[in-house]
């Protein structure tokens, strides 16, 4: 198809005045997007890696110091301990988001009246739309150790008193759960759609053949909406190392550095020491490992996401 | 059984017989199916439950924000607390103002920027163009973070700190939003896009014509997503906004919780609820759109 087309195009004219005036348009088309793309984007990030190699601190001109933020980096103890934050978040956090939207998709898509069905849809779906930032308040509340209501129904249980963002222990799980409430119903939307695809014939097909419910679910289910699969565990992976806002407004990063991510790290850096060069470092190592990760992700993804 | 009888359809009388081959195995095929909507019930109780508290504590007397047992449902309606939040200082009507202004230029922005280049990528012929369109989906890649320090420094050159336009610019077109586009221009049958063309329409023509009165979902589709994202967006606001006059909302109701006493939980819920509830409008109008958007470019990931 493709072949065939660029051979009809190159014998015709691709030098014609018409196809001369559809590239042009082509051209105009994409421009005010190239516009943006340039200045917001391609721009900034080579700014980004210039000013890494410098000391900046916004008030001087920025002075060229070489490789020594890098190398800083090696050596900071902070940047460990939010880095490792980071991980910690984006594993737990992609497993569970992933895996309970996968779990929500399959319980919805069984057997059941539509209403049900759109209701489920609808309340699983509805904390995705709300402000990260809201349900940090609301969920700040919820969490408090004294007053808040989850340690009030513990209590009923026996439970003593959690101190959910206070204590270095439980704070990071406090974020996760709330980022799992906030969050799975996105992967089950996708998930959803991704199950609806596929073909009943498929099923039928393998119930005739004797495969029970586990073998129907992991060999026909799972390697059909792998693809599904593989696109949710990309975006919530980009997404939680870029986590933010929950950490900022429930703890402000505490206790200590207890809860504090990369981004925050960078923020706290640029914004608040004005050290604009350690700032771009850092945020540097964090773009360089989103890439990687996506890379290899698309690399081992050719052996287990099928396509049609 | 009645209707078994007035409409006895073959595939009732097999349903019927496999019935009868394993007595009792209709409750039984029907048990996990129960069970399913059990728990998803009590999922999505939990799920609502932090807004049903928000929406109850909010109409609750601030002195009573914190009193335990928590309310679930309101049983008094103290409004004072909803009048509270505009009678404070705090200007949360100009939150709102601001957050709508911002959320209009952007979302108006990208419809232009998305759709023109989605249906360039698509449809129209010209040097480079597949490899134009990797380099701007490689950026999807890119953390906001990276870019946002040499951005700042652009805005602080250009004076434009604390002002909307360093909110708006840098999202005036999306990746996202062309890619959306593009994908869905792709499904124009190329024998109307051919017959614009006999007619002697030229690309400006055909795509303002043909292509864009046909994208309607899609448009819909990228306007709530977009709608959404900006509405809540809290990390751009925060760095390049610092007078409360320009504030928006996200970054206004949380400065406001730090600003109001600690015990008048009650009309911070009452801040939060009227937030949210634009999002809850549009998300029950727009729902169709927004799922339609999200899983195009979802199963073609």
């Amino acid at each position: 198809m493709a072949q065939r087309s660029i051979k009809q195009r190159g014998s015709t004219a691709w030098l014609s005045k018409e196809s001369q005036r559809e590239a042009l348009a082509g051209y105009l088309f994409i421009l005010p997007t190239f516009i943006g793309y340039t200045a917001f984007i391609i721009g900034p990030i080579l700014a980004a890696i210039g000013f890494s190699l410098t000391s900046y601190d916004i008030l001087s001109p920025p002075e060229f110091v070489g490789l020594e933020n890098y190398t800083n980096l090696l050596t900071d103890p902070r940047l460990q301990k939010v880095y490792l934050n980071t991980i910690y978040f984006t594993v737990v956090a992609v497993s569970l988001n992933v895996g309970i939207g996968l779990l929500l998709a399959v319980l919805i898509n069984r057997h059941m009246p539509s209403f049900l069905k759109y209701i489920f849809r609808t309340a699983y779906f509805f904390p995705v739309l709300v402000a990260l930032s809201y349900c940090s308040i609301i969920w700040q509340y919820l969490y408090q150790k004294d007053t808040g209501i989850i340690n009030y129904y513990l209590s009923y249980l026996n439970v003593d008193a959690i101190p959910w963002l206070s204590s270095p222990q439980y704070v990071m799980p406090s974020i996760i759960l709330m980022d799992v409430w906030k969050n799975s119903g996105f992967a089950m939307l996708v998930f959803l759609a991704g199950l609806q695809n596929i073909p009943q014939d498929y099923f039928e097909a393998a119930e005739l053949d004797g495969a029970n419910r586990w073998q129907l679910f992991r060999y026909v289910t799972l390697p059909l909406i792998s693809p599904t699969l593989f696109f949710n565990v990309i975006i919530y992976m980009i997404g939680a190392l870029q986590v933010f806002d929950s950490i900022v407004v429930l703890t402000q990063g505490g206790p200590g550095d207890g809860s504090r991510s990369i981004v925050m790290y960078i923020y706290e850096n640029a914004f608040q020491l004005f050290q604009m060069g350690y700032a771009s470092a850092v945020a540097i190592t964090l773009f360089i490992i989103i890439m990687l990760l996506t890379l290899v992700q698309f690399r081992v993804g050719q052996a287990w996401v099928h396509y049609e | 059984m009645s209707s078994e009888i007035v409409n006895p359809t073959p595939t009732r009388a097999v349903e019927r017989t496999s019935a009868q081959v394993q007595p009792g195995s209709s409750i039984l095929n029907k048990l996990p199916d129960i069970v399913a909507i059990a728990v998803l019930s009590v999922g999505a109780l939990i799920m609502l439950l932090p807004f049903l508290w928000m929406f109850a504590t909010s109409l609750r007397p601030i002195q009573e924000s914190f009193r335990l047992p928590p309310a679930w449902f309101p049983t008094e309606f103290h409004f004072e607390t909803y009048a509270a939040v505009f009678d404070s200082s705090v200007p949360l009507l100009a939150f709102a103002s601001n957050s709508i202004k911002v959320t209009f230029f952007v979302t108006l922005g990208q419809l232009v920027t998305c759709s023109m280049a989605g249906y360039a990528f698509a449809r129209l012929r010209f040097p480079f163009r597949n490899a134009l369109f990797l380099l701007l989906l490689a950026s999807l890649m890119v953390p906001g973070q990276v870019t946002i320090i040499p951005v700042f420094i652009i805005m602080r050159q250009l004076k434009l700190v604390d002002n909307h336009l360093s909110i708006i610019l840098p999202f005036l077109t999306s990746a996202f939003g062309v890619f959306l586009l593009r994908q869905f221009f792709l499904t124009l049958p190329q024998d109307l896009i051919d017959a614009a063309k006999i007619d002697g329409a030229g690309p400006w023509t055909t795509f303002l014509r043909v292509a864009i009165p046909l994208a309607g979902p899609s448009l819909a589709a990228l306007t709530i997503i977009t709608f959404n994202n900006t509405w809540n967006n809290y990390f751009y606001p925060l760095i390049f906004l610092n007078t409360w006059e320009k504030m928006t909302l996200p970054l206004g109701i949380t400065a406001l919780r730090g600003y109001m006493a600690s015990n008048s939980a009650s009309v911070i819920m009452a801040a939060v609820t009227l937030a949210i509830l634009p999002v809850l409008l549009v998300f029950l109008i727009g729902q169709r759109w927004f799922i339609a958007g999200i899983t195009r470019t979802g199963i073609k990931g």
